[in-house]
């Protein structure tokens, strides 16, 4: 009788695991956990700011942007700086440098663009290229980009010259080059940092001297400079990029010359990202801004700016 | 010697009754979702989410992972997963039903059914129930299903520039193919 009791249990065990039973369960984890991805969204455009960041364009898409910058809300060098900026509507009737572009990806990893900036008439061509991705199991740890730029000044010859004792007109003294590696990383979904070592090579510059120290300017600038973006909300974050210059020519140089710091806000709206920043740099091609900045924060010597990026899929 | 026998067909009928579970194939699933909008149609495809079914029981299980969604733009992709279902929150969504008066599943035939459950999906967890039809035929049991989401419904926010963009109602379609499982 015990035996046919037992019998019976075991009969009815298995109806009874299964009327409510996890079907999921008995299928492997592995087929249902999401894939180590790479990680996305490191930055939400190209640009922090000022600076590049480890974002390409994707492929076959087209990158439109149109960055801006106004003129020095204020300057309190001058002697009467509040009239000076009501005069200048704080900087928005000037435009110290406007630059259209397009970049687009050859693949998700490598985007090649072109642009033209109004500072010095700068037409450039640019190429980044993402060797390395961070991905979130953290076997690789950053992501790591190359970027280079090439510049070409369209300015007449007397404008290039001007100041100086006219040398051999040369068109190569109208390149400058910028070479760039990007090491960023996602910290956090709301926290993203990168460092960018930098190489800007002049072909051709004036003859200045720091008068404090005897410094000459030279070809070659090395920079490192560092960025960050921290989100707000889905669609809103702060960023800020800066740029420290290794030039002794621009250290406590009498005639001005300054770290370029920017500070924005990021707004992001489906296809389109809205930067609204303040910067004391003048030029936006980093090879120009590195080598030209002098203004300063200190002195209200801050510049609105905008960029603007639209993406197309082709 | 009565007994064993009586073990011996006991151990039989498990064997059988553990063919009685399916699962979609891997290659022949796929979850599909079409939101469409004055401004635009978006259109996204999983063909990885795991689809069990018990036919004797009535029990229907599935878990789509968001992240294997596939958009017609990788930007449609990220913003899919970052601003609105948030996959690093909640990775995945479930659902856990069972067929209201389930047919005899064991023949061969087309069923229509309707299948009630609790679906889970950016953290949150409705009673649901959708229709479809389930066709047998020997081993291979092909389900497909449509039915609508209300993505307010699963507190998932459209801004209100978007509100164009982005459908209030999307449908969802899912198809499988189905063979028997057997566990590892």
């Amino acid at each position: 009788m015990l035996k046919h009791f037992l019998a019976l249990f075991v009969f009815i065990l298995p109806f009874a695991g299964w009327s409510q039973e996890d079907l999921l369960g008995m299928v492997s984890d592995s087929a249902k956990k999401a894939p180590s991805r790479k990680v996305y969204a490191t930055f939400k455009t190209t640009r922090v700011v000022s600076a590049q960041t480890i974002e390409t364009v994707r492929k076959r898409n087209l990158d439109f942007r149109i960055t801006h910058r106004f003129g020095n809300l204020y300057n309190n060098t001058l002697p009467n700086a509040l009239n000076d900026a009501a005069h200048k509507f704080f900087g928005m009737d000037n435009i110290s440098d406007v630059r259209l572009s397009f970049d687009y990806g050859i693949t998700d990893d490598i985007t090649v663009g072109i642009g033209r900036s109004k500072y010095r008439e700068m037409y450039d061509g640019t190429f980044k290229w993402r060797f390395l991705t961070q991905r979130e199991n953290n076997s690789v740890p950053v992501s790591v980009c190359f970027y280079g730029n090439v510049g070409y000044t369209s300015m007449t010859t007397d404008n290039l010259y001007a100041g100086v004792i006219r040398p051999k007109t040369n068109e190569a003294h109208r390149f400058q080059y910028l070479s760039q590696f990007i090491i960023a990383r996602k910290f956090s979904k709301r926290l993203s940092l990168e460092l960018l070592p930098t190489y800007v090579h002049r072909n051709f510059i004036k003859q200045q001297v720091n008068t404090r120290n005897g410094k000459e300017d030279q070809n070659d600038l090395f920079s490192l400079g560092i960025g960050g973006r921290i989100k707000l909300s889905p669609r809103f974050a702060l960023v800020a990029d800066y740029f420290y210059n290794f030039s002794d020519f621009q250290r406590n140089n009498p005639a001005g010359f300054y770290n370029p710091l920017s500070v924005g806000v990021e707004i992001e709206t489906g296809g389109h990202v809205f930067h609204v920043n303040f910067c004391n740099s003048t030029a936006i091609l980093e090879s120009s801004m590195l080598t030209s900045t002098q203004d300063t924060w200190k002195s209200g010597q801050i510049k609105l700016g905008f960029n603007i990026s639209r993406w197309f899929v082709l | 010697m009565k007994t064993f026998i009586c073990l011996a067909i006991l151990l039989i009928c498990q064997i059988t009754a553990s063919a009685q579970i399916f699962r979609g194939k891997s290659e022949a699933t796929t979850i599909t979702f079409f939101s469409k909008s004055p401004l635009e149609d978006i259109t996204a495809t999983n063909s990885k989410g795991t689809i069990m079914m018990n036919t004797t029981t009535g029990d229907v299980q599935a878990l789509v992972t968001m992240l294997y969604f596939r958009f017609k733009k990788p930007l449609m992709e990220e913003h899919f997963n970052e601003n609105y279902v948030e996959s690093d929150k909640y990775p995945a969504c479930v659902f856990k039903g069972k067929i209201a008066d389930k047919p005899d599943l064991s023949k061969d035939g087309d069923y229509k059914v309707t299948v009630t459950g609790q679906f889970t999906l950016h953290g949150v967890t409705r009673d649901v129930s959708m229709e479809g039809t389930i066709t047998r035929k020997g081993d291979v049991i092909t389900i497909s299903s449509k039915f609508k989401i209300r993505i307010a419904d699963y507190n998932i926010r459209v801004p209100s520039l978007y509100v164009q963009n982005i459908a209030e109602v999307v449908d969802v379609t899912v198809s499988s193919e189905m063979a028997p499982f057997v566990k590892k």
